[in-house]
């Protein structure tokens, strides 16, 4: 069974009177363990397509399916849950939470969760010690570079042991050689199982995966 | 409770991280709930201090003071009551058990040696302590011998003794009261000042028969008499019947005022809280409007610090966090402000009372009331003015928040 399994989805978006169609029917799956790049230009849906697999989103019609579950009409709590225990979220800007430590900001999911957070915090060591941060532990955001910062969220988004990585233009904000080592890192997680999948307009980043997913205008190529 | 415990703590992060924020809030409930604490406290300490008062008035006691309202007014006391009152009280009231008349003269010299003060003479029979619930502390009280000898012999409140005798011991010395020589055989305990500012202590008690033939020169008018009645509860029963009685002793019209008054326990309560009135009012109209500028000044901060932090938001929801979850961590950093702030409050509202008090003798009493209430206010203004900000956040869509 595979891990994500969308089955002709649309999105519809409106702006004021004006609909927009940002996916037109999209089937698409992606198997336990898989290593996947979506690539596209920007207005192609890449984004949404993003959204609606990592449950920040649900479809207009078409039917999604993560771990098994069908997400189209859950409510907002269940897909918080969802996102909380199944998806790991990296973004191009690493949004961490400028007034917490480091370590604190990786162990911020486990405060959402349901289940036990008892080893929560031997495993926030481990992965910082994997991302290489650990003594960077008690900094707070604004004290690292960006390529910390994000190796920080990767940290963050592998703390609920989640089944997929979803990565939005990981290495957007970051020069090349940093890029790099945040790319090898999460090749690194694929290699060791992790599903990860990563959203960008940049085919080297892209080349990282083993299997590329080129959208444009709404559908995939 | 985990989870609820994680948020607040969150929310605590924030509060110190979002230091001006939380300080123009923290400020602004503080001086709301200090005003309002110190109503709650000076509110306390005027009821306190009524019922010291009726306490040592006696709370089953009432006084007769000769001379109508209105000539009180003017300044101008008539003598209307006679001693021959007294007797007449005692034998038609059979539960008062205590039936005293008393006679006044004011601004009366005193000497000692070289030392002067100015005071007034009160006249009373024997027993002055019981009558008066007023304990003599050193020496002794005026006996049956002393009113029916007309001796000249007193007792001194505390401000006179003071005055006269500095630390020495006043029992047994003599004193000159007008050219009169008094032998002091009592001093009286401190009673502090009456709610209308006279102060009680700077007296001395002589017999009556004393004072009105060797002092006034007069036979028949004394100023007042007290009545203690054995039944408390039919207090106010017995001052309407009193009321009545005197009149026919004196033959008033049926059209005239009293030509005296009756001052009761309750009567007391109602002047003292009167008094307080008006300052209670005052502050406390401020202190209510102090505290919705408050809360307007928290709401519009919040607001603006919501919209500043959406991206925080955003990423809260996206690794898993409910639309409750970020309600309960931005209605938490409110009460948390406001809760420093009404704690902040009465620390402020403990030295502005202090300075109350010093300014205008105002009574004050702290209690856990003042505190509670300072508290449940502030809770109520973080939770009231929070609640449009925090929901605001809450209903933030994670995709539009963290949209790059």
């Amino acid at each position: 069974m595979p891990l994500c399994r969308m089955e002709n989805v649309t999105k519809t978006y409106h702006l004021g009177n004006q609909a927009v169609e940002a996916l037109r029917g999209v089937s698409l799956e992606i198997e336990q363990g898989e290593f996947v790049a979506i690539i596209g230009a920007s207005g192609s849906g890449k984004t949404t397509l993003m959204n609606i697999i990592g449950c920040l989103d649900v479809p207009t019609s078409g039917h999604y399916t993560l771990a098994g579950r069908e997400v189209s009409n859950l409510t907002d709590d269940d897909l918080s849950l969802i996102r909380n225990e199944h998806i790991g979220f990296v973004f191009q800007s690493f949004y961490l939470i400028h007034y917490a430590t480091v370590f604190e900001n990786v162990l911020l999911p486990t405060l959402y969760a349901h289940r036990g957070t008892d080893e929560a915090t031997k495993r926030a060591s481990g992965l910082l010690e994997l991302v290489g941060l650990k003594e960077r532990a008690k900094f707070k955001p604004n004290q690292l570079s960006g390529g910390e910062q994000q190796r920080v969220a990767i940290a963050r988004a592998l703390i609920n042991d989640p089944e997929l990585v979803l990565a939005d233009e990981p290495t957007g904000q970051l020069d090349s050689k940093t890029a790099t080592e945040i790319m090898k890192i999460l090749a690194g997680m694929n290699d060791e199982g992790k599903t990860v999948a990563i959203i960008t307009h940049d085919a080297s980043i892209a080349s990282y995966a083993r299997r590329t997913i080129r959208m444009e205008d709404g559908l995939i190529v | 409770m985990k989870r609820l415990a994680g948020i607040i703590k969150q929310a605590m992060k924030a509060v110190t991280a979002y230091k001006v924020r939380s300080f123009f809030c923290l400020i602004s409930v503080a001086l709301g709930i200090s005003s309002i604490a110190i109503i709650v406290a000076a509110t306390e300490g005027a009821y306190k201090r009524a019922f010291d008062m009726v306490g040592r008035f006696g709370p089953d006691s009432l006084l007769v003071v000769g001379g109508s309202e209105e000539s009180r007014a003017i300044g101008r006391q008539r003598k209307t009551i006679k001693l021959a009152y007294v007797e007449a009280v005692r034998q038609a009231f059979p539960t008062a058990y205590v039936v005293v008349p008393m006679t006044f003269v004011g601004d009366t010299v005193v000497s000692y040696k070289n030392k002067k003060h100015q005071t007034r003479v009160i006249g009373s029979t024997a027993d002055y302590s019981r009558a008066w619930t007023w304990p003599v502390i050193q020496g002794s009280d005026l006996v049956e011998e002393d009113i029916k000898g007309l001796r000249n012999v007193g007792l001194i409140g505390q401000e006179l003794s003071r005055e006269l005798f500095g630390e020495m011991d006043p029992v047994g010395k003599y004193i000159l009261v007008r050219r009169i020589p008094v032998q002091v055989v009592g001093v009286l305990a401190e009673r502090g000042i009456t709610g209308a500012g006279h102060k009680l202590d700077n007296r001395i008690v002589l017999p009556i028969t004393t004072v009105m033939r060797k002092l006034v020169n007069e036979t028949q008018y004394i100023t007042a008499f007290r009545v203690r009645f054995l039944d408390q509860a039919n207090l106010k029963a017995h001052e309407k019947e009193l009321r009545l009685f005197l009149r026919q002793e004196m033959g008033a019209p049926d059209d005239e005022p009293d030509p005296f008054r009756i001052i009761s326990p309750t009567a007391i309560i109602k002047f003292l809280v009167a008094l307080s009135g008006s300052l209670i009012a005052f502050i406390g109209i401020a202190g209510i409007i102090c505290l919705i500028v408050a809360g307007f000044v928290l709401a519009n901060l919040f607001l603006l610090s919501v919209k500043e932090r959406t991206k925080e938001i955003g990423i809260r929801r996206a690794i898993g966090a409910r639309r409750r979850d970020i309600l309960v961590q931005f209605l938490g950093e409110s009460v948390i402000v406001t809760t420093l702030g009404g704690m902040v409050g009465f620390v402020l509202a403990i030295f502005g009372s202090r300075l109350l008090t010093y300014i205008a003798e105002f009574p004050m009493h702290f209690s856990w009331k003042a505190f509670a209430m300072g508290m449940g206010l502030s809770w109520i203004v973080g939770i009231t003015a929070g609640m449009q900000p925090a929901s605001r956040a809450a209903q933030t869509e994670p995709i539009e928040a963290i949209r790059e």
